[in-house]
Parts: C-alpha cells; sequence; structure tokens
C-alpha cells in the first residue's frame, strides 16, 4: 500500500516556503498575545507540537493560522517566588522530571512528568500543551490537582489565575477564552512534609495513553495526615479531585485508615467508560487496588 | 519562511512552511534517508534525531520549530568505512533484522550512552522505551548497546592513557 505523503507535491508549489505569511514565532508574550487577539480561535496554537501534530496528521497543509510560543524563553523557567513554585507553560516534561526543585518539592509531579510517552516525546512535550489539550488522560493533571495547582491565563486585557480543579470542563474541553493563552502554572509550597504516590496503568511502560492514573500527596504533622490531595485521571470526562476522599484521611494517622474502605469510596465516585483501554468494570476495579497501592507506597516511604 | 539550522555540523539555510515536518525537511530537502517515517505520530520511533542534544520524534516538529537548532541524524555519526563503535556493535551484535528502526534506535542508543556510559540492562531499555522494532529484534539490539558501552569504556581508557 502506497500512502499519500503528508506534504503533497502540489501543496508545495501552490505555497512556498517564502511566501507563508501566516506563522508567527513571537519573540515576546505580548506580541503573542496580540496575535492570538487577533485570530482567537482560529490559530493553532503550538507549543511542543506533539499533540498537535498528531491530531492534524496529514492535514497539517490545512492549517491556516499557527501562533508558535517556542521562541518565549520566559515562559521556560522553573523558579520559587511568594513560597509558591512557577512553572512556565513551555517548561518540557525532561525539564520537569530533571528539575531539583519539583524532585524535592513536587515528587509526584516529577515521577508522572517520567512516565509521559517516550524520551522523544518528553523532550518535546510541555506541562502547558499538556494541560490545554485538557485530555482526561494528560498525565501530568492528576497531580496538578493533588498538589493545588493554580493557571494563569493572559490575554491584551490583563490576567487571571483559576484553579487546576475549576479549569477541565470536559474531555478536550477547559474554561479559556479565545484570546487566552496560559502562560504559568503556580503550585503552593508546604511547610510540613509530604508524602506522595504516581501510580499510571497502562497496557506497555512507554509510549502509551493512560487506562488510569492516581496521584496522592499527603502532608504529616508528626503522623498525623493533616492535608490531603487525591486525584485521578481516565476515570471521568476530565482529571477528577476526590475532595469527599480526602477529608476522611485528614486529622488520621495512616494506622488508622482502612486502605480497602478508602478504595471503595474511590470506586463509588468515578465514573470511567468502555474504550479501547479498558472497560468501565475494569477501572472500578483497578480503581481501589490502585487507592490501597499508593497508602501502601506512602506507608513504606514513610516506614 | 527561512530557518538555519545545523546538521550534521553544517551550517543549511532552508525555506520551509510550517506544514513540512522536520522528518521531510531531513528527507526531502537535505537527503537524509537514514531518517525514516514509520507512524508519522512519535509511536515508532524510527524518524529519532538528536535535536539541541535531546532524543526527538522529527515527525513531531514542524520544521520552523527547528531553526536555529542543532540536528544529528546517523548520517552524522559514523560513515560506512569507518563506523561509529554503537555501529559496530550492531553489526557484531547481529542486530539488524529489517534494519527500519535501526537509525532510530542507533542515535537511542548514543543519547544514553552519553548520559550514561556504564548502562544496566534496565536503563539501556528505559533509553530506548521510545524506538519500536517491528521484527521484535529486541534482545540483540539491547545487547548491542551494551557491547558499544564495553567498547566506548576501552577506548575512553586508551586516550586517557
Amino acid at each position: 500500500m502506497i500512502r499519500k505523503s503528508p506534504m503533497k507535491q502540489e501543496d508545495k508549489q501552490t505555497i512556498s516556503g517564502a511566501d507563508f505569511e501566516q506563522y508567527f514565532q513571537p519573540q515576546s508574550l505580548e506580541k503573542a498575545l496580540e496575535i492570538k487577539a487577533e485570530y482567537e480561535d482560529q490559530i493553532e496554537v503550538a507549543a511542543g507540537s506533539t499533540d498537535l501534530l498528531v491530531a492534524n496528521y496529514e492535514r497539517l497543509h490545512e492549517i491556516a493560522n499557527w501562533l508558535d510560543l517556542v521562541k518565549l524563553d520566559d515562559l521556560k523557567k522553573i523558579e520559587v517566588r511568594d513560597n509558591k513554585l512557577h512553572i512556565g507553560a513551555m517548561t518540557t516534561h525532561l525539564q520537569l522530571m530533571n528539575s531539583d526543585l519539583v524532585k524535592e518539592n513536587l515528587a509526584v509531579l516529577a515521577a508522572a512528568a517520567e512516565d509521559v510517552g517516550s524520551p522523544q516525546i518528553r523532550s518535546r512535550g510541555t506541562i502547558g500543551g499538556n494541560i490545554c489539550t485538557s485530555s482526561p488522560a494528560g498525565d501530568l493533571l492528576a497531580p496538578l490537582l493533588s498538589y493545588e495547582a493554580s493557571f494563569k491565563l493572559q490575554s491584551v486585557e490583563g490576567e487571571r489565575i483559576v484553579k487546576a480543579e475549576k479549569f477541565f470542563t470536559g474531555p478536550k474541553r477547559n474554561l479559556m477564552e479565545a484570546d487566552e493563552l496560559l502562560t504559568e502554572i503556580m503550585i503552593p509550597l508546604r511547610e510540613n512534609p509530604r508524602e506522595g504516590a504516581w501510580i499510571k496503568v497502562g497496557r506497555r511502560k512507554a509510549l502509551v495513553i493512560s487506562t488510569l492514573t492516581l496521584s496522592l500527596v499527603l502532608e504529616f504533622e508528626a503522623d498525623k495526615i493533616v492535608k490531603s490531595g487525591l486525584a485521578m485521571g481516565s476515570v471521568a470526562p476530565t482529571p477528577i479531585r476526590l475532595k469527599e476522599v480526602e477529608a476522611m484521611m485528614v486529622g488520621k494517622n495512616l494506622s488508622e485508615l482502612d486502605y480497602k474502605k478508602l478504595g471503595q469510596e474511590v470506586k463509588a465516585r468515578i465514573n470511567p467508560i468502555d474504550d479501547l483501554r479498558g472497560t468501565k468494570e475494569y477501572r472500578e476495579d483497578v480503581a481501589v487496588d490502585l487507592m490501597v497501592r499508593a497508602l501502601n507506597e506512602i506507608e513504606r516511604k514513610r516506614g | 519562511m527561512q530557518i538555519r539550522l545545523t546538521v550534521n555540523g553544517e551550517k543549511r539555510e532552508l525555506e520551509v512552511t510550517p506544514y513540512t515536518r522536520l522528518l521531510d525537511l531531513l528527507r526531502e530537502d537535505l537527503g537524509l534517508t537514514g531518517v525514516k517515517e514509520g507512524c508519522g505520530k512519535g509511536e515508532c520511533g524510527a524518524c529519532t534525531v538528536i535535536m539541541n542534544g535531546e532524543l526527538t520524534a522529527s515527525c513531531l516538529v514542524p520544521a520552523p520549530q527547528a531553526d536555529q537548532a542543532e540536528i544529528l541524524t546517523v548520517e552524522g555519526l559514523g560513515t560506512k568505512d569507518d563506523l561509529h563503535p554503537i555501529q559496530e556493535s550492531f553489526v557484531e551484535a547481529g542486530a539488524v533484522q529489517c534494519g527500519y528502526c535501526i537509525p532510530g534506535m542507533v542515535l537511542a542508543g548514543k543519547k544514553l550512552l552519553d548520559e550514561n556510559p556504564r548502562p544496566t540492562e534496565k536503563e539501556v531499555r528505559y533509553g530506548l522505551s521510545g524506538n519500536i522494532c517491528r521484527c521484535t529484534g529486541y534482545a540483540k539490539i539491547i545487547d548491542a548497546v551494551m557491547m558499544a558501552a564495553d567498547k566506548l569504556a576501552v577506548e575512553g581508557s586508551d586516550s586517557s592513557d
């Protein structure tokens, strides 16, 4: 079988590289926001392009307008300000998993970044892209919910800060306006020690879209859990935070928790679907086990 | 639009469109056919190049994003008469079946050994996890990378004498 080449000869002839004017690669955020305001949803935003080029495979030439953020170096920084970790939206998965700041303070996010795709994908894909694609299976999204991240959305009109748990509105949908760009992810740092677990279930270890993911972060004072962040991916139309189950853990020691029962509480609050990666029933059963495994892992780490 | 990049040590200036992928640019404009297209969706690793020091699926890079980049393809690693130790090891280990995945495998092996000259087998598997061999010849490919680690270690100690 001869597959049609994505780069067709006739396209090459109608528009030569020199004539193509609708590719914008601004050097400043101000300029990027102006372009976004002008074109709104008529422009494709390119960050690492690992989702964009897959979604538009064989019809890249149909994209009329491009806004490429790759030259915005200000969006590639990871730094601490006002007791928050600020992660630029153009930070790659590779930078996240190798960052000492992220590993020390947000171990679950670093672990999730390490499980994204493959080395070839992690070197290009960005945290901002993962968030804006808003797939229920996006690997960084459950950890961001667990850590109570918030997102800075900017436009020419100004900026707003949106909590991660309010951001996702449906499969591949979020509440961003057409003139906005995600510029920064902010995660509060904590004084108390935290311990966490990240579990991704998929058919292979690499290059797999998650069948389900679980992210659990517990904050301790002595042995007492004083704060809890529990979130899952691929079990509902959006990544979800399980606040009711979080509340069942707060104020207790790990030894006072019934892991299996908490697993059942998780199962009661998720709403998975049947798809090619797993059935609803499978996901519900595995969700119970993941909660137990996550708690066991935290217990072992605190051991 | 025009981009500038360095490919296998040579500076290039090229006219590209956004729907030229780095893969197309390397294969069609520069004739570097060691870069293969397998899936075209970043899942198989046949199009792997080293871009700015990192493993990259060239099928997922719009050419304008490669502006100012430094690219290494398998052609830049060694020649037929002067193989890189990793390439030699692939030959000696009999790691090549149909061969389609091999340029990507070799580059993934190089990147791994650059960062971790004495990897365990598990680390080799992780380093090659973005590359699929549909002949399923993984065992010998992993052997080849381990063998290359030995070769490079010997070379390294020779040159330090």
